[in-house]
């Protein structure tokens, strides 16, 4: 009898604990939906972001760039932004009950986000059936806006990055056999890879060797070894900087001093910073570039220094221009509601400038906008002339 | 009414009622005794199976999902056969071994797409409500959306699904084979002198969890449109597995409620944005202190049976000595 009573008291407390964190969880919401739906003039605008976890590096650069571009469009007046941050751990099913509470339960205008591709082919589908404009600003793949007329994006996809970086680099450094190096359980990484792949042969450029790792490897001495004996006039690689730049610095340690052509995930201040000097000669097409004689670019950099004490990498740029250029379209329909109308003028947005330079969307609501291939040199990325 | 027609709870009912029939798959093998982590393996074969029937051959959904579900027994074959010899911790690491290679050949297959992963799988909602719509509701009825419609209809076929599933699973623990399982369970060598075939006993136990969790593979891809290596690595077969720890493996119940309260809690938590994680954890830690044994055990049932029906614990014990004598 006496166990059977504790038991029982065990199992009362434990159904009331549950229910106290339940009653909290919705009498918070509650009130959250109240404050925002008295003020009729905010536009609310969902973010969905990679904020905890293995990538939350990414996501807060996201947040950040965001709540930075947010103030300043709040500060001019002319629309009023609110934020609603989910994360979704950067896992697919996290992220569909992250949209579906934001358009659902928030009735956001329109969402930012999320972070990564395989999210968003999970979560692209619904919020378009939902009608809702989607932006993506860090998603690089192929098929993204493919998904249907409410997802946009505006981060450069690989297929327009890569090309022009591989160009640049044949040209100058007269490239004739490369390696190739990628992460083969990583989608941008792979997705990578096919670009490099299809630019090598269509400039005719031989690649003589592939060589594959996999994301959070620390040992690349292996492929390096052999990519070393086949003397290449480059290295291409696909991966996030974290391997890459362990890539670095092992091919600089047995020898290697040819150029190394990454993709978007070379483009990170973060590369340089655990690479050291093994960076130099690392080549990225991006269209951030913190070292740009731009008065936005600057400004941008400083407020953000000011604000979260860092240097700003891109995924912070692309996220303050995403937030940028919604406003703007939000602005121009003049309602916080209509999510048609926004979808509509989204697409229009041209001649829109910002810190990662011109921009508009085209025909297939992906981004248009000029691309600088830098290069790294002593430690600092530079335009490769 | 509007609350359960938002189609926020309606998405996170469809993935309640996912894990609840992957906590099942769990309960099936671990109702032999046997600690299989591969659960999240067989899932993965079920939901590359059924996707790339529907999207490469046009196999029809009600079609694809069960073949799935075959897909994955056919797979259970042939790492159960030397594997169910194993026991306790060796056999949790041959699976959770098996899991990690079914994933690392997905990555490598072309035909699964790598790490790319299958995008635009045909959605059963959006088939449903297509075929609701040619019913001639297109309009939908009562002021719901056609679309609330498509929702309603898969929530209700994953129902069935699973309440055929418990049903399954509770006519089990009464029958010839489910005492041959608690035997099993209870002690595998006095069950073997006693006379049961154990290994064949194992295997099945192993084969039903593989094929139930197969078929909740090729539902989970057929309702989020998108499935990636990344969905059914380690994480995932840890998942299932505390399912069943938190709610209790004794009884089918507990895996449920495990599954419940695990997909819930997360949204729930949401309020607490940086904290959701440390909260959630505290939460499993507080659980695990309390209730070592997982939320619901046959005690439990017994206990709450002779309280709903405000008779003497006689009638609560003869349950029990009746249902834990093999």
């Amino acid at each position: 009898m006496v166990t059977r009573s504790i038991k029982k008291k065990g199992i009362v407390s434990l159904f009331l604990m549950v229910l106290t964190v339940m009653v909290l969880g919705c009498s918070s919401e509650k009130s959250g939906n109240k404050g925002a739906a008295s003020d009729g003039s905010t536009a609310k605008i969902g973010v969905v972001s990679y904020l905890t976890g293995a990538g939350a590096a990414y996501g807060e650069s996201i947040r950040q760039g965001l709540e930075l571009a947010s103030d300043e469009v709040n500060a001019k007046g002319k629309v009023k932004l609110e934020l609603i941050f989910e994360d979704s751990k950067g896992e697919k099913n996290e992220a569909i009950n992250a949209v579906n509470k934001l358009i659902h339960k928030d009735n956001v205008l329109s969402l930012i986000g999320p972070t990564l591709s395989g999210e968003m082919f999970a979560v692209g589908p619904i919020v378009n059936q939902e009608g809702v404009p989607i932006m993506g600003t860090s998603l690089t793949v192929e098929g993204i806006t493919e998904i249907g007329d409410y997802v946009f994006r505006n981060s450069l996809p690989d297929s327009a990055a890569i090309p022009q970086s591989v160009k640049k680099a044949k040209e100058k450094f007269n490239l004739k056999k490369v390696a190739i190096m990628y992460s083969d359980n990583n989608d941008l990484a792979v997705s990578g890879f096919k670009i490099f792949e299809k630019t090598l042969k269509e400039i005719g450029v031989e690649v003589i060797a592939v060589e594959t790792f996999a994301d959070k490897n620390t040992d690349f001495s292996a492929q390096l070894t052999k990519i070393a004996t086949l003397n290449p006039d480059a290295i291409m690689v696909a991966g996030l900087y974290q391997e890459a730049a362990l890539i670095l610095k092992k091919a600089r340690e047995i020898g290697i001093t040819v150029p190394v052509v990454g993709n978007n995930g070379f483009n990170s201040p973060q590369l340089i910073k655990s690479a050291g000097n093994a960076a130099d000669g690392a080549i990225v097409a991006s269209p951030w570039f913190p070292g740009k004689d731009d008065a936005k670019v600057k400004s941008f950099i400083a407020a953000y220094k000011a604000k979260y004490k860092k240097e700003p990498d891109q995924f912070a740029a692309q996220a303050y221009d995403a937030l940028q250029i919604m406003a703007i379209a939000i602005e121009k329909t003049g309602s916080v509601t209509d999510r048609q109308k926004l979808r509509d003028t989204l697409a229009t947005v041209k001649d829109y400038s910002g810190v990662t330079g011109k921009f508009a969307f085209d025909e297939k609501r992906n981004p248009s906008m000029d691309v600088t291939v830098l290069v790294v040199k002593d430690g600092q990325f530079t335009e490769l002339k | 009414m509007e609350f359960l027609l938002n189609p926020y709870y309606m998405q996170l009912i469809t993935f309640i009622i996912i894990n609840a029939i992957l906590g099942i798959s769990i309960y099936l093998t671990l109702s032999t005794g046997q600690l299989s982590l591969g659960n999240a393996g067989f899932m993965s074969v079920g939901a590359y199976t059924s996707a790339l029937l529907t999207l490469k051959a046009g196999v029809p959904l009600y079609a694809a999902v069960p073949l799935g579900g075959a897909a994955a027994c056919l797979l259970a074959a042939i790492i159960g056969i030397p594997t169910t010899r194993l026991r306790g911790i060796y056999l949790a690491i041959a699976t959770l071994g098996f899991g990690e290679v079914v994933r690392v050949i997905i990555l490598n297959l072309k035909i699964t797409n790598g790490a790319l992963g299958l995008s635009s799988i045909p959605s059963m909602g959006v088939m449903l409500s297509k075929g609701i719509a040619a019913f001639g509701l297109a309009g939908g009825i009562g002021g719901i959306s056609v679309r609330q419609l498509g929702s309603i209809a898969v929530i209700l076929i994953l129902a069935l699904i699973l309440g055929f599933l418990i049903f399954f699973a509770l006519r089990l623990s009464s029958s010839r084979l489910g005492r041959a399982f608690a035997a099993i369970k209870a002690d595998e060598h006095a069950a073997e002198v006693s006379g049961i075939d154990t290994r064949y006993y194992k295997l099945l136990a192993f084969f039903m969890g593989a094929f139930v969790a197969g078929i909740a593979g090729g539902l989970a891809a057929h309702i989020t449109f998108y499935i990636g290596p990344k969905d059914f690595a380690y994480h995932r077969a840890v998942e299932i597995l505390l399912f069943a720890v938190l709610g209790g493996s004794d009884v089918v119940w507990g895996p449920i409620l495990g599954a419940v309260l695990l997909t819930v809690l997360p949204e729930v938590l949401r309020f607490a944005t940086e904290y959701r994680e440390m909260i959630y954890g505290a939460i499993l830690v507080l659980m695990m202190a309390f209730r070592p044994q997982g939320l619901i055990s046959e005690s439990t049932l017994a206990l709450w049976r002779t309280k709903l029906t405000r008779q003497p614990k006689i009638a609560g014990q003869d349950k029990v000595t009746r249902r834990t004598t093999p």
